[in-house]
């Protein structure tokens, strides 16, 4: 009933996450921080335009599993990572900002 | 030299709210922690020294998230990895910090002038909490601290103690009023003496 509910008229629970730092938090303590698999250019190397407009603008807008950066703005401010599902808004797992996810 | 309040145009002391036919022991009492020394430790990414040896006025800088060390007088929070809070009414402790934290290891700021600290007492002041504040507090016991929002601003609590719940909320000095009118606006409900 409540799916139905939150398909129909549009209403979201807010997300709880898991700070790895801290625990399970309201989403309310959190800021968005856009995709965790960006990976900047190389210091100094030489790269085109393209490529430093795909670094800078263009991104990939999944339904499904996404890798994000969060930040936990009003806890212990740290960056960490959260693999959540964008359709389900189901959150996968959390990891610390230098954890590689494996899947 | 002692600090203007933040709250010194602000916070009016008497009874308010709810309170008339209440014992005092069941309403609230809201009060300002002023004269604390507040200053925040963070252990730089490169330092490599272990810190459970290391003491401040006997107090450890816990490594445990979301706990506080604690005496009479100082109280250390934690307040993220490598991250610590000590509000102090010890007049030295600033001598004991710099003793025991070199500057090779940490950062020490000084956010005295910084910060108002609120504290809430009474057997209601958890339901306070909950009308502004996501944190699940069902958990929560003396010597546990966190880090959250109440009404969109960003604070801190601390528990001092649980007969009665006696709390500490810190926050920046820049929304004391703010902060100040959303807890006696929760508080009214069960009637607030403002000490």
């Amino acid at each position: 009933m409540k799916r139905v509910l939150v398909q129909k008229l549009g209403l979201a629970d807010m997300l709880e996450i898991k700070c790895p730092y801290c625990g399970e938090r309201s989403q309310n303590e959190f800021s968005y921080g856009g995709d965790a698999t960006i990976k900047r250019p190389e210091l100094n190397s030489e790269i085109s335009d393209l490529e430093w407009d795909s670094f800078v603008y263009y991104r990939n807008n999944p339904r499904g599993k996404h890798l994000e950066l969060w930040h936990h703005t009003s806890g212990c401010r740290r960056w960490f990572k959260v693999h959540r599902n964008t359709a389900t808004h189901e959150i996968i797992k959390t990891l610390e900002i230098q954890e590689e996810l494996h899947d | 030299m002692s600090r203007v309040s933040p709250l010194a145009n602000t916070a009016v002391l008497g009874y308010f709210g709810n309170f008339e036919g209440k014992s005092i022991n069941k309403i609230i009492k809201i009060s300002e922690i002023t004269n604390a020394k507040i200053y925040q430790i963070v252990q730089y990414k490169t330092s490599k020294l272990d810190i459970s040896s290391l003491k401040i006025d006997s107090q450890i800088l816990s490594a445990s998230p979301g706990t506080v060390s604690a005496n009479l007088k100082t109280r250390i929070q934690w307040n993220g990895p490598k991250v610590w809070t000590i509000v102090s009414s010890n007049i030295s402790i600033l001598d004991q910090i710099n003793t025991s934290c070199s500057d090779e290891d940490f950062a020490i700021t000084d956010l005295s002038h910084s910060r108002i600290i609120l504290q809430i007492a009474g057997e209601n002041a958890i339901n306070i909490i909950k009308k502004g504040c996501p944190l699940d507090l069902n958990e929560f016991k003396i010597n546990n601290c966190a880090n959250s929002v109440y009404h969109g601003i960003a604070f801190s609590i601390d528990m001092l103690n649980d007969n009665p719940n006696t709390y500490n909320f810190m926050a920046y000095r820049s929304f004391a009023d703010s902060f100040y009118h959303a807890i006696t606006d929760a508080s009214l409900e069960y009637g607030y003496k403002q000490e």
